[in-house]
Formats: C-alpha cells, structure tokens, sequence
C-alpha cells in the first residue's frame, strides 16, 4: 500500500517536474531526445490514420448494405415466410429481449451495481432507439417499435424486482437469468399445439441471436464443466483423472470446425434415425464442450500456482477435502485466472461463428449470403465487415471492461 | 475462554502418544522410530538443526504428513488411513505456520470464523463474537474487517492463532511460527504463545527461540537425524545437556 504524506518535517511534495501534466508529458513523452522523435512520428502517423479512416467512415463509405440488411442483421430468416409459416413471429425473440432488460435491471437493482446499471441502459437504450429507425411502417410496424420501446420501463421493473420483492438475492437472480434463457429458447422455438408459439425450425434461427445464444449457454456452462474436469485431472482417482485427461486432451486437440463437422456427421449415427435431430443443439454441446477443455487447463494452471499451504491450512482447521476445494482453492485460483477465462469467453464469443460451417446463417454468414444473393451490395463488401467487426468488438470489449470490474471488485493483484 | 484444560496432574492419560514413528519421503527416512509421549497441558519445544525431522514430526501428528510405520495417538484417536479420524483429530488440534498461511481471499474475520461455522456448524453471530473475542486477546480487535495482505506479518502470524484456536482445539502446534517474522515482530507473537501457554494449553513448539524455550516450556526434545536425541526439561538441558549432539547445537546458537 502507498504510504501517507506524513505531517512530519522531512516528508516535502515530489519535485515538480514529476506531477501534472507537464510532468505527465516529460515522463512519459518527451524524456529523452530519440523519444521525443518517436513521440511526434508516432503521433504523425497516428493522426493520419484517424484522417483517413474517419474520412472513410464519413465520407466515402456507403452503409445502405446496413439498412437494407435490416432485421436479418439480429434475427437472421426467423422473421420470414417460411420459417413462420405466415404467422408474424416477430414478437418472441423482442419478449425474449425485454426479458434480458428486466434481468440486467434486477442485476442493477440487487446490490446497486453500478456496472450493471450501465449495462441494463446500454442494452434498453440501443432497443429503444431501434423503434425510431427511419423505416417504412411496412417494413418496421408499430407492433414491433412499441415492443422495442419497453426495453426502457423494463429495466426499472427489473431493479424494482430486485429491490422490493423476495426475488432480490443473488441466488434468485441467477436462478431467474437461467429461466429467462430457457423462456428463450422456448420462446424461440415454439411449442406445438400452442397456436401462437407456432414451431419454428432452428435452421430458420440466424443473425448476431443465435451467436448470443450459442455464447450464453457456452459461456455459463464451459465454466462449471472446466471446473469440474479440472479438478477431476488433479484427482487422486485413477479412472477419473484418466477419462479427464482423455476428454480435455481430445477436445482440446482437434480443431473446432473438424468437431462441428463431426457432431453433425458421425454424433447422428450413434442415435436411431427416427429420433429428432436438432443441428443447433449438437453445435451448442460442441461449442460448450471445446471451451470446456481449454477452460479446464486455465482452472488448473490456477490451482497449481497456489501455495500448497493453503490447502494445508484449510485441512489443518478440520474442513473435510470438497469444503477445502470448495472455499479454499478454487476462488483462489479463480480469481488469480479471470484474465485467461475471459480470453476464453471472448474465444468462445467468436467462434460461434464458426456454425456457419454447418449451415447455419450466424451473423456473419447472415452478411454474407445478403451480398451473395444482392450482387448490387458487393462493393458494399468492406462496409459491411467494417460493421460486423464493430459489432464483433463491441461486445468482447463489454466482457473485457466487466471482467476489469469484477478485477478490481475482488482486489485481484493487490491482495 | 474457549480452553479450559487446566490439570497438570502426572497421574492424566497422555494427550499425544507416539511409538516408533517413521516417515520416508521417497527414500530418505525422515523419522527413524520417534517416541514420545505429551500430558494435557505440557508445553513441548522442540529443537534441532534444518533436516532434523521437527516439523515432519509435528505434522504427523494432525496427518499433514502421513507416517509409514508407528503408532500415533492424539487424544485417544488412533491416526490411521480413516478419514474420520483424521478429520476428529484435526477439529481437535490446532495449527500455526511459519508462513502464516492466512486465506488471502477471505477478511481477517471471515478467515477465522471459516472453520468454526462450516466445520462446527456454529451460528455466523456466534462465530463472530468468538472472532471478535480472539482477535481482542491476541492484540488486533481492530484489524477484522482488514484482509491479510494488510496486514504486518507479526499481526498475520497472531491472526493465524487466533483462527486455529478459533476451533477451541485441546491441542496446538507451532511450526517455526516466529521464523518468518522481523526481529521487532518476534516479540508480539511469543507474547500471544506466552498468554495461550499460562492458560494451560498444550503445546508443541517447533522454534528456534530459545529465551522462549528456557522461559515457557515444560519439556525440551532435542532432535537430529530423525531421532530424539535427548528430553529434559529447559533449565537442566541448556545448562548440563548431555549428549553430545546436543552439546554442539547448543554450543553453536548460543
């Protein structure tokens, strides 16, 4: 820890040159003559990038492909004829959306996160701004901007729900985060004999919702899977630690497409034929199951950098082993990991566009097939990348900027 | 206070029993045959130079080291493979490290109302005014709300006692607990070990102390080369030891 200025005589203000901006500058910018050089031909070309790209963006480029993508960029073919069979589905993944507002209020709500706060506005915000895009009513109905605007009263719903009700515990949250995503895919999918939650196949699922949803579900359950098969490679089992072993390092050596090759060519021949197959499902358990593996070696480098005294001392005050693991060594070596588990939650966030591979229309492949199919939008190629790419950043910088928080929340490098 | 074992009596029934004792890690043999026995209430100290066994000694005996051959017997519970007895044994006997060992994660005061309430199933409020009441008598009621690294390493090495005797163990063992410490730091914590002594704990010291050795214990057991080399009580073995092994350690640290 920084020590105090002390009243006493001797303790005087650093020298001048070394605070402020002018100091900040000096020390940093202009300490010496070769990096004084370095400072202005850096900053030239820094200056010059910006020119250019900003004039791009501004002035050169043409974002119709963007407009003109429209729903499909979120939602993929969801929306359309045939995956809806008339009907106007568009309402389920929306609900689904405000559900995910009332959650991320309640998560404001539960113990006045101020991360969470910005996050619940954020997402209601970026909803609700949607329902003023300058389509047509044709195109974009009133339904459909009424259901965007209520993002907004949902995240005060939700921090209300939290604050008011029993649900607001962390346990309940959680629990109903884990709801909210099955009502999801439920809602997604379709019931059959419910008229209006008519089945909608999951090769209709598409756009940057069915990334979400492939990274949701990988995100929350390659954790307690990595977990699991990490402590399970450190079991004193025999059979345990080799059928872990077994797993992490066949999963962690082949590549992602070849398994979702795999999982859509040999896994069906392994069920009977009449069962019913679901591609999205098999990529999901594929995706989850990959991350998996590499999570489970960042769990385990994090229980092995941990001083065996802890353990010890653990076991010396008479906590049986799992209350050891449990309270002892993993929120230690969880905590002393967080950086490579989010690399692998960010790694798994963009893999998930790999299910193109089997078919399906994530994001990326939504753009793509547009161009394809408008040859008038191929110049607009580099736009719509550009756009993608923005998208792609602008959520793993999210999970960078909360796993910074949840750093800094835990004391991570300070204690 | 939590520990009310207070008889000396030479007539009571040992607390900690060993007999021939033996301890192989890979092939060097760390213990070759250790017996020794301690009464409720008897402050041991052990002596030795680096490499002599005292502190696989003292961890057998709460099975941080599993022995090889032997008998132990800490508070009439047979140290065997059973995980039972070794889970009773160690609810009964509490431990300090030289390196403290303090969960860096958890509050001074979560750190040691852990144990209690998950092993002891106590009420948290009990927990923490049994907490509140250790940390007052080792010195540092102000510090609960602090995490260890906030800590200086004197005020971790009495956090650390205060969570072991947290459990109200019958039995503790310090192993080099001063050895990590400055020089100016020492002194608060033989202090502590000093307070818990005249309570009529029994206590198993492993130390390089000798002014606490010579001040505060009942016994001193000398060791060498994995064997007790000689048993006696302070006054007489630093002034008259009579082996010669020990003459020489003595020779060399005073």
């Amino acid at each position: 820890m920084a020590s105090q200025p002390t009243s006493r005589p001797e303790a005087i203000l650093p020298p001048r040159s070394e605070v402020g901006v002018i100091g900040w500058l000096h020390a940093n910018l202009f300490s010496s003559l070769l990096n004084s050089v370095l400072t202005l031909v850096s900053g030239a070309l820094l200056l010059l990038g910006l020119w250019f790209g900003l004039k791009w963006i501004f002035f050169a480029a043409d974002w119709t492909v963007i407009s003109e993508l429209g729903g499909r960029f979120l939602l993929g073919r969801y929306n359309t004829e045939a995956a809806c069979d008339g009907q106007n589905c568009f309402w389920r993944p929306q609900a689904a959306l405000i559900m995910v507002s009332v959650l991320l209020g309640a998560a404001w709500g539960l113990r006045s996160n101020q991360v969470a706060r910005t996050i619940a506005w954020l997402v209601a915000g970026v909803s609700a701004a949607f329902a003023f895009l300058p389509y047509s009513l044709e195109t974009m109905g009133l339904d459909v901007r009424i259901l965007l605007l209520l993002n907004l009263p949902a995240v005060p719903l939700g921090w209300a729900l939290a604050r008011y009700t029993p649900l607001g515990t962390g346990t309940r949250i959680t629990i109903l985060g884990v709801a909210i995503f099955f009502i999801t895919l439920i809602l997604m999918r379709g019931l059959p004999g419910l008229p209006f939650l008519q089945p909608v196949s999951v090769v209709y699922w598409g756009g940057l919702s069915l990334n979400l949803i492939l990274a949701v579900g990988g995100i929350t359950l390659s954790l307690p899977i990595g977990i699991s098969l990490a402590l399970g490679r450190r079991s004193n089992l025999p059979v345990v630690k080799v059928l872990c072993i077994f797993f992490i390092e066949v999963f962690r050596g082949v590549p992602l497409i070849t398994l979702l090759f795999m999982s859509q060519t040999l896994v069906p021949l392994a069920f009977p034929e009449d069962m019913p197959q679901n591609s999205l499902f098999r990529a999901a358990v594929v995706i989850t199951l990959f991350s998996s593996a590499y999570m489970a070696e960042n769990i385990r480098g994090g229980l092995q950098a941990l001083h065996p005294g802890q353990a010890e001392a653990a076991r010396a005050l008479g906590l049986p082993g799992w209350q050891t693991t449990l309270l002892i060594s993993l929120p230690q070596a969880i905590r002393n990991v967080i950086p490579a588990i989010v690399g692998q939650f960010i790694g798994l966030f963009k893999d998930t566009s790999l299910v193109y591979i089997i078919g399906m229309l994530d994001v990326v492949a939504i753009g793509r097939s547009f161009i394809q199919s408008n040859p008038e939008f191929l110049p607009s190629a580099r736009e719509l990348f550009v756009f993608l790419a923005a998208v792609f950043w602008i959520f793993t910088y999210g999970m960078s900027y909360v796993s910074g928080k949840v750093e800094d929340y835990l004391g991570v490098g300070i204690r | 206070m939590a520990v009310e074992e207070t008889t000396t009596d030479q007539g009571v029934e040992d607390i900690i029993v060993c007999r021939d004792v033996h301890k192989w890690y890979g092939n060097f043999h760390a213990l070759k045959g250790v017996s020794t026995t301690v009464k409720p209430g008897e402050v041991v100290v052990i002596l030795g130079p680096s490499g002599s066994g005292k502190s696989t000694l003292i961890r057998t005996i709460n099975h941080l080291e599993q022995h090889q051959r032997g008998d132990i017997i800490v508070d009439g519970i047979e140290l065997s493979g059973d995980i039972r007895n070794i889970d009773a044994i160690r609810r009964e006997v509490g431990m300090v490290f030289q390196s403290f060992n303090l969960f860096p994660h958890l509050s001074v005061l979560q750190n040691i109302t852990l144990a209690p309430t998950k092993v002891r199933h106590w009420s948290k409020s009990q927990a923490e005014e049994v907490a509140m009441e250790l940390l007052t008598r080792v010195g540092i009621p102000e510090q609960s709300a602090k995490f260890p690294a906030e800590l200086s390493g004197g005020q971790q090495q009495r956090v650390a006692i205060a969570r072991a005797l947290a459990m109200q163990p019958k039995i503790m063992l310090f192993d080099e607990p001063t050895s990590a410490l400055d020089p100016e730091m020492i002194k608060e914590v033989l202090d502590v070990m000093r307070e818990l002594a005249s309570t009529g704990m029994t206590m198993l010291t492993v130390t390089h102390e000798i002014g606490f050795a010579r001040e505060v214990a009942d016994r001193v057991i000398m060791m060498d080369e994995g064997n007790i080399v000689e048993e006696a009580e302070p006054n007489e073995f630093f002034t008259n030891p009579r082996n010669e092994r020990a003459q020489l350690f003595l020779s060399q640290i005073l």
